[in-house]
């Protein structure tokens, strides 16, 4: 009876783990629109203070998912990011961080 | 004469601004690699990677950590004792390493 406990609580830790990590690319592909819009063509900069929109492609998905919930809870400052991640889900972010990861290069 | 003195100050002033040193900054980036991997791809996803990164882009984000505008401890206590150029020279470093890409939205 103690192991029955010990292993549904491990099957709940294994599948809270998956829900939180599984992004679907492809679906996040369709939801990238406006993140490309600054991050998908090469160069772009932001404006006051001038710089290069970061690059995100190759970039850990868990980063990125924990930079828009940052901007989203106010722990990170930008007003467009904000703006952006106040509207999506949790499942919305890690559709765009799987796609961003594994995009193809635009530099290429 | 004029003209040409102040054409010779912008040229000069863009020049260093510029003048981060790949070189010196890999020096200065035996810190940084514990997190961020000795060529600035990271092992784990808790932490950036930061190898192809855009030049203007780490020197705009250590100086935000520098000032306290964004906020993250580990980084703000790495960033409190860079200079200018040390911060100019750690972005020439990882911003010539190769991984980070701007991405496309082909299939």
């Amino acid at each position: 009876m103690k192991y029955r406990v010990y292993a549904s609580a491990l099957v709940a830790l294994l599948s809270s783990v998956a829900a939180s990590a599984a992004g679907d690319a492809a679906v996040g592909r369709t939801k990238a629109d406006t993140c490309m819009g600054c991050h998908g063509i090469v160069g772009y900069a932001n404006a006051y203070p001038t710089y290069r929109v970061p690059r995100l492609g190759g970039q850990h998905p868990e980063y990125i998912v924990a930079a828009l919930k940052a901007y989203k809870a106010g722990a990170r400052t930008h007003p467009t990011m904000q703006a952006q991640a106040a509207s999506m889900s949790d499942q919305d972010m890690a559709d765009i961080a799987a796609f961003l990861s594994q995009a193809q290069s635009a530099e290429k | 004469m004029r003209k040409f003195v102040f054409l010779i100050m912008i040229a000069t002033a863009g020049a260093s601004w510029a003048g981060g040193n790949p070189a010196a900054g890999e020096q200065k980036a035996a810190t940084c690699a514990a997190c961020h991997g000795p060529s600035g791809v990271s092992a784990s996803g808790a932490f950036p990677t930061l190898a192809g990164q855009h030049e203007d882009y780490l020197v705009v984000a250590l100086e935000q950590y520098q000032a306290g505008s964004r906020k993250n401890p580990v980084m703000a206590a790495q960033a409190v004792n860079l200079s200018e150029q040390d911060i100019a020279d750690l972005a020439a470093y990882f911003s010539k390493q190769k991984h980070l890409y701007t991405p496309k939205l082909a299939r």
